[in-house]
């Protein structure tokens, strides 16, 4: 398994301290801050932010995601993957999940989740790899290869329209704090942590920038962006976020990126899952 | 990255004489010759300059591209669907690559 470990240490010394320190072990149905962290009110709600949006960008991000997106392509050639015959078993994900995938109907929007068989937080990137590799016989696929998002892509594309339910109860508690002390951490040169700009100031302008809030950051990843010209992942986009303040970006699907995606998704609870989104 | 995939999308159901919109999304990476990689080489020119749509045996419609056109591009127009033909898109870039895909336009 992937670790981060410098910065592992820290932020869960930090989420471990204040559990044992405040409320102990097993209270993990304790309301809000058991991590000892305020988190900060929203700046502003998601109907203000999106009348803002189409204010500030107009409506074509919007128009071109439902007429032209790219990223139809990849959905497209992760169906042929879900189907595709490889490794020592000789079975494809259909000859254990369905023909098109249909025992995975509304699967995804109950991911991440925390999974004991990993001590850890489960992401459907990774699910994917550990049944080829369990599963199927067949090498794990490299974390933001074309083929690696495209069957992401489609698997999550088949709870695309539910809504969203992670747990963050039991067990899944401490990872969810983990994330969310990294979301509160000052880090990089610019010494700023997520929650500044996407919660704190979401709503301002940073230079050309609208600064979104949280509320619907994870619920349309693998999705396609113009900047990038083409489709990435949900941790692509952590990693832009920790480059911009200067600060190093973590490797793909490990543990405190896992984290980080239990606490954003869990923010988006409620909302339905739509892949592949469509951003600038 | 297949180069050169193209999507074109019309309506399900169209009446005869009715003017409806057409759609397409081609997969190409439109480099502009501008660009340069970390170590300071120029990145090639590599983009479609022209695109052709035809309606059975007629050109209906011509593009001429730059390289100031977004990767993965995306175009969209109206068609006058008067008679049953193929609606075919053509796309040529400047390193000769020819891409091309229609759909058959059946109007009732
Ligand atoms: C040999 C049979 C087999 C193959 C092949 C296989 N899986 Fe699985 N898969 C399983 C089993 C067993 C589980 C765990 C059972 C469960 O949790 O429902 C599982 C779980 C999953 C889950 C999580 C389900 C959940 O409810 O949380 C996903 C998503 C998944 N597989 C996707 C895939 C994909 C994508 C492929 C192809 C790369 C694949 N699987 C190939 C057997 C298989
Ligand atoms: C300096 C301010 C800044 C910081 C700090 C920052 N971001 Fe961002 N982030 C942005 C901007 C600007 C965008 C693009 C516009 C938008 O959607 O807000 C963005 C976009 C995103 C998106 C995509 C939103 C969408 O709608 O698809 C995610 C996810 C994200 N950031 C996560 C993070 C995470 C996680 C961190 C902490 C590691 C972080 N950001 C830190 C400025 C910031």
């Amino acid at each position: 398994m992937r670790r981060c470990f410098f910065l592992k240490k820290m932020v869960l010394m930090l989420a471990m301290g204040a559990l044992a320190a405040g409320t102990g072990r097993g209270a993990f149905a304790a309301p809000a801050s058991v991590s000892g962290i305020q988190e900060y009110k929203q700046n502003i709600s998601t109907q203000e932010y999106e009348k803002r949006y189409n204010a500030v960008y107009g409506k074509f991000t919007g128009q071109m995601a439902e007429q032209g997106n790219p990223a139809d392509f990849m959905l497209d050639d992760g169906k042929d993957l879900f189907k595709k015959v490889e490794g020592t078993t000789g079975k494809s994900c259909a000859s254990c999940h369905g023909e098109n995938g249909e025992k995975l109907k509304g699967v995804a929007a109950g991911y991440p989740k925390y999974d004991p068989a990993i001590k850890g937080i489960n992401t459907m990137a990774l699910q994917i790899n550990r049944c080829r590799k369990e599963n199927m016989g067949a090498p794990e696929l490299k974390y933001e290869s074309y083929d690696q998002l495209a069957l992401e892509l489609y698997v999550k594309s088949l709870s695309n329209g539910v809504p969203i339910k992670v747990s963050i109860d039991g067990p899944a508690r401490p990872f969810y704090e983990a994330g969310k002390a990294y979301y509160y951490m000052r880090q990089g040169q610019l010494n700023m942590s997520c929650a500044i700009c996407h919660v704190k100031y979401a709503g301002h302008m940073i230079r050309a920038n609208l600064l979104s809030n949280n509320r619907h950051h994870a619920d349309h990843w693998p999705g396609y962006r113009l900047k990038w010209g083409k489709t990435g992942s949900l941790q692509k986009r952590f990693r832009g976020c920790n480059k911009k303040v200067r600060a190093k970006p973590l490797p793909f699907q490990c543990d405190t990126y896992r984290d980080l995606e239990l606490y954003l998704t869990y923010q988006a609870n409620g909302l339905p899952v739509a892949v592949p989104g469509f951003r600038m | 990255m297949v180069i050169g995939r193209i999507k074109i999308r019309v309506p399900s159901v169209i009446k005869k004489g009715e003017v409806v919109p057409v759609m397409a999304l081609v997969t190409h990476p439109m480099e502009t010759g501008l660009r340069k990689t970390k170590d300071g080489k120029v990145v090639p020119a590599y983009f479609i300059n022209d695109v052709d749509v035809f309606y059975g045996n007629d050109r209906i419609t011509h593009c001429d591209w730059t390289y100031a056109i977004s990767a993965n591009p995306f175009i969209s127009f109206y068609l006058k669907a008067d008679k049953a033909a193929p609606l075919k898109i053509v796309y040529k870039d400047n390193k000769g690559g020819v891409y091309q895909q229609s759909v058959q336009i059946n109007p009732r």
